[in-house]
């Protein structure tokens, strides 16, 4: 998996490539929980390139999204592939996490 | 649609999980399963093998865990053998889904994600084995 991470308008982006598994988790939680601890509020994570998605996947996000609350901050997932976005919704994720469709449009709400 | 049945086998360590995608992927192909069938059996095994590997396995040595797929008229047989501690997944508790991000649990994520996705599940412990069945429902290219 390929993480690209850049700043724009005080919102910390994260772009994931590629599959997001149990294999793979560890490193994006890494950066994730680095870009937290070094006090970014304001996070957008464009799905548009990633092509898989696990359990071990949506449970950085979930940990990711309770700290970065914890903070007042806030999380925006973005420009989900249909089958990515179904694994949030049998999850029931897609009910309590901010899914957008643009990362233009997470940039707009945070 | 060819009936025969193919197994591969899969190193207890986390990194096979793109040798098991490359397997659903070319034998998918072979049968003309659709993007989406692929997507889910491998999301189910994915879950399946990787609770085998933190819970199941937990000595030093390797071990194999055997996948063996088997179209029939209706559905595709799945069939996940391993030799870990008993594990009997279709026992575990239902997670609940319909709660906030504050109070969801990640526990049992994995198993209600292979619920889901799977129309029928049989465990059986033999001798040493787990030995998990499986059926999906062919869902047709396009739907």
């Amino acid at each position: 998996m390929e993480i690209i991470e850049e700043k724009q308008d005080g919102v910390h982006i994260f772009k994931l490539a590629g599959r997001l598994d149990s294999n793979t988790s560890q490193g994006f939680e890494t950066a994730i929980f680095q870009a937290i601890s070094d006090g970014s509020k304001k996070i957008a994570i464009d799905f548009k390139e990633l092509d898989y998605i696990s359990s071990a996947g949506l449970r950085v996000i979930l940990k990711a999204t309770k700290a970065v609350n914890r903070e007042d901050g806030k999380i925006m997932l973005c420009a989900m592939q249909d089958y990515v976005k179904e694994v949030f919704e049998i999850a029931g994720f897609d009910s309590f996490l901010p899914i957008v469709a643009t990362v233009d449009e997470a940039l707009t709400q945070l | 649609m060819k009936k025969k049945a193919y197994f591969f086998e899969l190193k207890n360590c986390l990194s096979e999980l793109d040798t098991l995608c490359e397997n659903l992927e070319k034998y998918g192909r072979q049968i003309g399963l659709s993007p989406k069938m692929i997507f889910e059996l491998n999301l189910a095994l994915d879950e399946l093998f990787t609770n085998i590997i933190s819970y199941g396995l937990k000595d030093d040595r390797d071990h194999l865990i055997r996948i063996t797929l088997t179209p029939e008229k209706e559905v595709l047989g799945l069939c996940v053998e391993d030799d870990g501690i008993a594990f009997d997944p279709t026992e575990c508790d239902q997670p609940d889904v319909s709660c906030s991000v504050s109070q969801c649990k990640i526990g049992g994520l994995g198993i209600h994600i292979i619920n889901k996705l799977m129309d029928e599940i049989c465990y059986e412990r033999c001798g040493n084995k787990n030995i998990l069945r499986l059926k999906k429902r062919f869902i047709k290219n396009g739907s």
